[in-house]
């Protein structure tokens, strides 16, 4: 069942209108709150009969007591020639003022239940109610299976912003949506009659006639044995009929009462039907329950936020992830590719083998490596797994390798491709980790694992001879790098530095032009970055781009990266030869797992070298001035000191809290960042245990020194650097 | 004042008449105050002398589980299972006019026979009989205020 593409369509079109249907909600819940707070209950004790003689001294014609889901008495009375409805103080009877009933909470109500079209707006409503039922439904399940199972249904949720509130909005609210449809579908089935809602006539009774005179209200003993807090309504009979009764309506039943006599003439339990509509209908519209109605009106509000966040899901989506021609469904297909990719680029090479594949004839499915599996139709499956950071599974794919783990295994062949760059110990780690659970647990294979460095097309090309020789049918490869859309970025300023032996460095200021109202609304714009993110530039001469963490967010009007001129190096060389005003293409590479959160926690940050631009760009951007530490590590003050004199700056006026350096190569420096958290590790223990984050940005070596001198660190308050990263708190950024 | 015109040509089995007997035809016009609420039900029928339910003339308002919001209607007409056979219509909306259009048998005519409306709307007070007046010759086009909904009530014989 492609539960995805349901929650996808779906939740983009009838979640559309959906969101009319939330925020009018949002508004509806409001007035329950009001009424709870404006209501004058009745006292303790009172009895029906008590309350009707009080109101009847104030209110002259009287000939109706309701009282409100939210407690308050209303009058109805018909004076002279003058129908009213009147507020009253059940303390004691007096008139509070003329009741109206809101006429924006019926407009309002009426765009909630029927957008104003009566029938057949009521009927489109409830399918509106039935989608998001289904939306709720598919929604958890494809959660679950993002986690990793229901029993980590209340884990972390990584990824993208939009990813993380779509996720945790729905953890959170997902039980009050689904009784929410339910409750709305049950109220539409009554509307329309399938179900009933009450009983459909009351019971015929009369008065006797007779000559003596009614019983005062005070008198009637059903009314005064009643107690005031259930009423719902007590109609006084009819002075013109001489037959009317006293009807009296209590939250359990209803009684019918004569006249003269004052004898019990009916006396009737609420059916079930209406004990089960009251019900419902109090559990939808909050009506009674105020604090309730709170938590319908989150619930309304967070439809344009559930619609909001999955639109841009599902643009970040389709932006990543190449269109398939001809991909069949899974339970048809003869060729399975599962991928996993962080930023996307790995979706090319799936496309190329899939394109291949297809144009051999076979029917062929990809889809993202958390929807493994393997069909009886299947002869061939593929892994295309990226390893992201440090050995880690892509976010979307977090707990893929548990699942396939958990699976039995098949007799059909399961081959895995690994993507990573090999500048990293754990290169192609993930990808390993997968043929390593694979063979464990008995899948055959076509090819040995085989890892694909830097995303090298021709490296891609000969793994896809081998398999053609393998599987005895030729298969061309036809892979075309995929650039995301790039902006041109104009260089606007630069800050040499001497870099000592590791050669010259420069910060890079770039800036964009604004493309105009009408190219931002199309996505023509420089797009959002944060501090931490990356961009990847593509050089003139290559066709592959390479990546350098951002150190400013969009925010600050300007784009800045810190760049070591590498030996021999393509990209390093070219950037360093730019002059003021010459321009690049970039595009923008979230990195999701290393950008701050938003949350007011302090924060460790950790780099060395040019490592420290996502750090500055962390602090620099640190309008809120939440605690935030820098150590930072480098060879001489006087040749990398990257950012030094903004360092200063933000350290006086409070964006940055403290800074420990240390300087390798000068005596008396302080050796390494390592030793300079050694020497404050006493502050760090504290920063920790009270809830901070720790950012690290350097070369690889530098990262696991760190590492190791954290677990040091950390012992004595019992957790570690595996523990964080666990708990999302530790995230590196290396190189 | 907006008005909605409904025509009903009534020909149900306790008001119709042999095709031979005498007959008139009635238009009756029921207009709604600005109450402020949602559309009303309304339902028009006929009692006799006696009080006695003789017929249901127009029912506005489609859904059955409000019907018991027009309570005298609804205990007076529970016996006829043909209450409803062609009389209804859609709701009717604050400030709008009701017409009604039946044939009614002479014999009907100031025999102390009476025209009634109940009246009921949304989350307000019901109005039983909130209209009742004499089904009389001399009646005709006399204006009859109601006390809740009912702007005025009015019945023509042609």
């Amino acid at each position: 069942m492609q539960w995805r593409q349901i929650h996808r369509w779906l939740g983009l079109w009838a979640g559309a209108l959906a969101v009319a249907v939330g925020v009018s909600g949002l508004v509806l819940a409001f007035f329950p709150v009001r009424d709870a707070w404006q209501a004058r209950p009745v006292p303790a004790g009172l009895t029906v009969a008590e309350l009707a003689g009080r109101v009847a001294d104030h209110v002259p014609g009287l000939e109706e007591i309701r009282r409100t889901p939210a407690g308050d008495v209303i009058a109805y009375s018909f004076d002279g020639n003058q129908a009213r409805a009147s507020r009253v103080d059940p303390a004691d009877g007096r008139v509070l003022g003329d009741y109206q009933a809101s006429g924006v909470e019926r407009w309002v109500r009426n765009l909630h239940r029927s957008f104003f079209l009566d029938d057949p707006g009521r009927l489109g409503v409830a399918g509106l109610a039935l989608a998001m039922l289904l939306l709720s439904v598919s929604g958890t399940l494809m959660l679950a299976r993002r986690l990793g199972g229901w029993r980590r249904l209340a884990g972390r949720i990584r990824g993208t912003a939009a990813q993380r509130v779509h996720g945790v909005a729905g953890r959170v609210l997902v039980l009050v949506l689904a009784l929410s449809s339910l409750t709305a579908l049950y109220m539409s089935a009554t509307t329309f009659g399938l179900v009933p809602a009450d009983s459909d006539i009351d019971p015929d009774v009369v008065s006797a006639p007779g000559e003596q005179p009614d019983l005062a209200v005070e008198d009637l003993p059903l009314l005064r044995a009643l107690s005031a807090d259930g009423l719902r309504k007590l109609n006084f009979p009819a002075a013109s009929d001489p037959e009317d009764t006293w009807a009296v309506a209590m939250d359990e039943a209803e009684g019918w009462i004569d006249r003269r006599s004052g004898h019990v003439l009916a006396w009737e339990p609420a059916p079930a039907a209406r004990r089960i509509h009251d019900w419902i209908h109090a559990l939808h519209t909050g009506q009674g329950l105020w604090a309730w109605a709170l938590v319908l009106g989150l619930m309304g509000l967070s439809i344009p936020v559930f619609w909001i966040s999955g639109f841009l899901v599902w643009r970040q989506g389709r932006g990543r992830i190449p269109r398939l021609a001809d991909d069949s469904p899974a339970r048809r297909a003869e060729v399975l590719i599962f991928v996993a990719s962080e930023g996307g680029t790995t979706w090319g090479f799936a496309k190329a083998l899939h394109d291949a594949f297809v144009r051999g004839g076979h029917a062929v499915h990809t889809a993202a490596l958390e929807q493994f599996q393997v069909p009886g139709s299947a002869r061939q499956v593929f892994v295309l797994a990226a390893t992201y950071g440090d050995g880690q599974a892509p976010a979307h794919a977090a707990r893929a390798l548990e699942r396939i783990a958990s699976l039995p295994p098949g007799a059909v062949p399961v081959t895995v491709l690994g993507f990573g760059d090999r500048q990293f110990p754990a290169f192609c780690g993930y990808a390993e980790a997968l043929e390593h659970t694979l063979r464990e647990r008995g899948w055959p294979r076509t090819l040995p694992l085989e890892c694909i460095h830097q995303q090298s097309a021709q490296q891609f090309d000969r793994w896809g001879a081998a398999l053609s020789q393998a599987l005895g049918e030729t298969l061309a490869l036809d892979y075309v790098p995929r650039i995301p859309a790039t902006v041109a970025l104009e260089l606007a300023g630069r800050e040499d530095y001497a870099g000592g032996a590791s050669g010259p460095t420069a910060v890079l200021r770039f800036r964009w032009s604004d493309p105009g109202p009408l190219g931002r609304l199309l996505g023509r714009g420089m797009p959002r970055f944060e501090a931490g993110d990356l961009v990847g530039i593509v050089p003139p001469d290559s066709p592959v781009p390479r990546y350098y963490s951002l150190a400013s967010g969009r925010r600050d009007g300007f784009l800045e990266i810190c760049v070591r001129r590498m030996p021999g190096g393509a990209c390093s060389g070219f950037l360093h030869g730019l002059k003021p005003g010459d321009r690049i293409q970039a595009f923008i590479k979230p990195n999701p797992g290393f950008t701050l959160d938003g949350a007011r926690r302090p924060v460790a940050l950790i780099g060395a070298g040019t490592g420290v631009a996502p750090l500055a760009g962390f602090i620099r951007d640190n309008a809120r001035k939440i605690p935030m530490f820098l150590y930072f590590g480098a060879r001489n003050p006087a040749e990398d000191f990257y950012f030094g004199e903004a360092i200063r700056g933000w350290l006086a006026d409070g964006r940055l809290s403290g800074l420990k350096t240390a300087f390798s190569r000068v005596p008396g420096g302080g050796g390494y960042v390592q030793d300079a958290l050694r020497r404050d590790a006493e502050r760090l223990r504290a920063l920790v245990s009270g809830g901070a984050a720790l950012r690290v940005c350097g070369s690889r070596p530098m990262a696991a020194g760190v590492a190791e001198a954290l677990d040091e660190i950390l012992r004595p308050i019992g957790l570690d650097v595996h523990r964080l990263r666990a708990g999302g708190r530790y995230a590196e950024d290396v190189f | 004042m907006k008005t909605a015109s409904i025509a009903a040509l009534l020909a149900a089995t306790t008001l119709a008449i042999p095709a031979l007997a005498q007959s008139r035809t009635v238009t009756l016009s029921t207009t709604l105050q600005n109450y402020g609420g949602d559309g009303a039900y309304l339902a028009v029928y006929l009692t006799d002398a006696q009080g006695a339910y003789a017929g249901t003339l127009w029912v506005a308002g489609g859904k059955a589980k409000y019907y018991k919001h027009l309570p005298d209607w609804q205990r007076l007409s529970a016996g006829d299972a043909a209450r409803l056979d062609g009389v209804t219509g859609a709701s009717v909306g604050e400030g709008r006019t009701l017409t009604v259009t039946a044939e009614l048998a002479d014999a009907l005519f100031d025999a102390g026979y009476e025209v009634r409306v109940d009246a009921a709307v949304e989350d307000m007070r019901d109005s039983p009989s909130e209209i009742r007046v004499p089904l009389t010759t001399a009646g005709a086009g006399q204006k009859t205020a109601g006390r809740q909904f009912i702007q005025s009530f009015s019945y023509e014989i042609r």
